[in-house]
């Protein structure tokens, strides 16, 4: 176990302490403050109850489900290749890795397995969309904080991966390029180097994002000690991602996990932060996207030859059982719990989003914060709402 | 403004108001899902930029916009809080529904929770479709409904006779009022 | 990589690794264990009685267990619905609605199953609890305190109550809906009305009998 830090430590103590301190200084008069449901500083539809004593949060409460289209129920009621087409939309700027547990977890009942070409697409269009998804995070942490340039720079090289995805799978946003058995189709003529030279932009866009938004010190001061989560708490709450290795977790499930994926295929590092405070888990996330740009490029040499889809029925049937598969999303751990009884479609899916893990902590997290702080730590736990309210 | 709020006004000046209309559009950006993003790219990246359309999507709020963009999954939740800002908008104000799922509902039409269409609560003047439509469809709307926008009687709009257009000539169909645009 | 996926564990397929924390785990909990199933290279799945739930779940917290992943709830029942594909106007489809569960066995409609894991080590367990006719299963939100909103949202989809749970409200739908949608029996009004259009995928290819066991190639 880590130990926490001197300043972590103290920046967790005072938080916790604000809220008392300033009901025996100052007598003053409740207010209840309602942001959202839709609200730009929340980038969805989430609402945030909150009352305030002065400038200070006594409590806050998130009120989710703005966005809770069902999915859990629809699934129900779809064939296992329709469902791909549904959870593409979960989490919505990394479409295509939300479909890859889901098709691991069916291709394990099933007891089949990708070939290995697939795999290894499957991977960099994986890490593909982490970039996209992480990338316009970076953006939008500048949008937060009231540094509108940030956004710009995201919005104009998240396009060149957007392209990339697009090329490949026809799709810019939603996919739907995962099959059980493999992908779709092969890689379009000239996308290998067309990517690595997306790659080189990506770095080039991590590096003007370091320069212009965490050398910063106004970034720096609305940040750091700010939104502190010990380990222990982010691991009860189900913390994941760079949330929970921003609170000194060292634990990737690319790298400890054992799926028919590529990841191991790759020299990469997985970066922690001890600190547990809003500025690491924005750093750890701009580390990430660096070591994505890296996984993408040593993929990209090694794509071995072969098929990109192995043989299956043409018309699908999962063999009855259980299987519960999950991976590192840009979010955090999104995992589907999958029961077949031998049907065309699955009997329930449990869907297990990182967002609503991650947003949980929020009551927890926001006791005792100034209300700009409200804003800064929400931004840097970053959600999305479809990932929340499924 | 005398001779609008009584209803007559003469058709240039109507056309010169139509046209700065057209070209200061204040748009409120309603993101619920996906689309969102891609009404993001349209609206605040540079390489779509919209501003050159005279569109200005940053207005404080509802009470300060001419145009609301409803782009992604409504659902049963949200939808009073959509109706009660349309209503807090001052007219004349425009909708443009954007997306599957605002449209009627998407791939979600069987759920428990999702309203089948934003045009069951509010008005529609363009739909855009697509799952989600691409950065460029939006704009198209926008251009269609400036269009629209510029054909407009508005002294009709003012006595309360709907949305018509100044003449029944015009062949295009994105000119006749009163009628809802789908881009194509 | 995975094993093949079959009903039965075979004995070729070792996991030292699984079988020495099932071994722990079921060890640790006595008599509060029902049934319990390895599958090697895959996952462990323990059941435990319903009033030991909590303890249960101390008892894996004080094992190292200590991320909390999920938790929820199944309706093992078959939908009297189907996929909510029969044409309205022709007379009800006879189904058969015998409950069968799943993995680790079971002895009523309703359970509930969360899932711990090792951090680090990625060793996971999902546990699972028949829910009784009272509809009511301990809570564990002062064990984990991420489990307040999944219970919440359990609560909400399934109408099973959390014994000494702070505040079970809705989570997502607004307080005036009626009924539990996760429930098999809730239907999906939408696909009632008419028939279904899409039922033409799972009609057989022209040339190609009708069990779907043709290979794509």
């Amino acid at each position: 176990m880590t130990m926490l830090g001197d300043r972590q430590q103290l920046s967790y103590i005072a938080a916790q302490a604000a809220d008392a301190r300033v009901n025996v200084e100052l007598e003053t008069e409740g207010m209840t403050l309602n942001i959202g449901p839709q609200h730009p500083a929340t980038h969805g539809t989430l609402r945030i109850v909150a009352r305030l004593d002065g400038e200070q949060v006594v409590w806050a409460e998130p009120v989710a489900g703005y966005m809770h289209r069902g999915y859990e129920k629809l699934t129900e009621v779809r064939t296992f290749p329709q469902v791909t087409a549904l959870i593409n939309r979960i989490d919505w700027l990394g479409s295509f890795a939300n479909e890859v547990p889901f098709i691991l977890a069916a291709e394990k009942l099933m007891g089949v397995e990708a070939p290995p070409r697939a795999q290894h697409i499957r991977t960099i269009l994986f890490e593909l969309s982490r970039i996209a998804n992480v990338s316009l995070f970076l953006g939008d942490l500048g949008v937060q904080l009231g540094a509108v340039t940030p956004v710009f720079f995201a919005f104009r090289d998240r396009e060149y991966v957007l392209n990339l995805i697009e090329a490949a799978t026809g799709g810019r946003f939603h996919p739907n390029f995962d099959r059980i058995g493999g992908l779709k189709d092969d890689l379009p003529a000239g996308f290998i180097d067309e990517t690595r030279t997306v790659m080189v932009k990506l770095r080039r866009f991590c590096d003007e994002i370091e320069s212009l938004l965490f050398g910063n010190e106004i970034f720096q001061s609305r940040t750091r000690g700010v939104g502190v989560i010990p380990r222990d708490v982010a691991l009860s709450y189900g913390l994941s991602g760079a949330n929970l290795r921003a609170s000194g977790v060292e634990w990737d499930l690319r790298r400890d996990q054992d799926l028919p994926m590529a990841w191991n295929k790759a020299d990469w590092k997985v970066w922690t932060h001890p600190d547990g405070d809003s500025f690491a888990r924005c750093w750890v996330r701009l580390q990430e996207v660096r070591e994505s740009t890296k996984i993408v490029d040593q993929l990209l040499d090694t794509i071995p030859a072969g098929p990109v889809m192995t043989k299956v029925p043409k018309i699908i049937k999962v063999p009855e059982g259980e299987a519960w598969v999950s991976t590192e999303n840009p979010l955090g751990e999104m995992g589907y719990y999958v029961v077949s009884k031998g049907d065309l479609g699955p009997f329930r899916v449990k869907i297990r989003s990182a967002s609503f893990n991650n947003i949980s902590i929020v009551p927890w997290v926001l006791r005792g914060v100034y209300v700009p702080d409200i804003i800064t730590i929400l931004a840097s736990l970053y959600f999305i709402l479809g990932d929340i309210d499924r | 403004m005398g001779l609008v709020d009584r209803g007559r006004l003469p058709k240039p000046l109507t056309s010169l108001f139509n046209l700065g209309r057209s070209y200061s559009l204040w748009v409120y950006q309603w993101g619920l899902a996906c689309c969102a993003i891609e009404m993001g790219a349209a609206f605040g990246s540079p390489r779509y930029d919209v501003m050159r359309l005279g569109v200005i999507p940053l207005p404080a709020s509802p009470r300060q916009a001419d145009l609301v963009v409803i782009s992604g999954t409504v659902t049963d939740k949200m939808a009073p809080a959509i109706k009660r800002l349309y209503e807090q908008m001052p007219e004349p104000k425009y909708v443009i529904s954007m997306g599957s799922c605002a449209n009627c509902g998407g791939p979600y039409w069987d759920s428990y929770s999702v309203t089948k269409g934003v045009d069951q609560i509010i008005p529609v003047d363009v739909y855009v479709p697509g799952c989600p439509p691409r950065p460029e469809a939006l704009l198209e709307g926008i251009v269609l409904l400036q269009q629209r926008i510029k054909n407009e009687d508005m002294g009709a709009r003012w006595r309360g006779e709907g949305t018509r257009p100044m003449s029944a000539v015009d062949g295009s169909s994105a000119e006749k009022g009163g009628v809802p645009v789908v881009v194509d | 990589m995975f094993p093949l996926s079959s009903t039965e564990t075979t004995a070729e397929v070792r996991d030292d690794v699984r079988a020495a924390a099932l071994a722990e785990v079921t060890g640790a909990l006595g008599d509060a264990v029902r049934d319990s199933l390895l599958k090697p290279g895959d996952d462990i799945w323990v059941r435990v009685d319903a009033t030991a739930w909590r303890t249960t779940v101390e008892t894996l917290k004080s094992l190292g267990y200590g991320y909390f992943c999920f938790l929820s709830a199944i309706d093992w029942m078959p939908s009297p619905y189907g996929k909510g594909e029969d044409d309205p106007t022709e007379p009800a489809v006879e189904r058969d609605m015998t409950i069968r569960q799943g993995y680790a066995g079971g002895e009523s409609r309703f359970q509930v199953f969360a899932r711990f894991v090792k951090p680090c080590e990625t060793v996971g367990v999902t546990i699972k609890t028949d829910v009784p006719e009272s509809m009511s299963v301990p809570s564990i939100s002062a064990v984990f305190a991420g489990a307040n909103w999944h219970e919440r949202e359990t609560h909400e989809m399934f109408g099973i109550s959390f014994d000494g749970h702070p505040d079970l409200r809705n989570m997502y739908l607004p307080t005036d809906f009626e009924g539990h949608p996760l429930r098999k029996d809730f239907p999906l009004l939408a696909r009632m009305v008419k028939p279904w259009p899409g039922i033409v995928d799972v009609e057989p290819l022209p040339g190609e009998d009708s069990n779907g066991e043709d290979d794509a190639s």
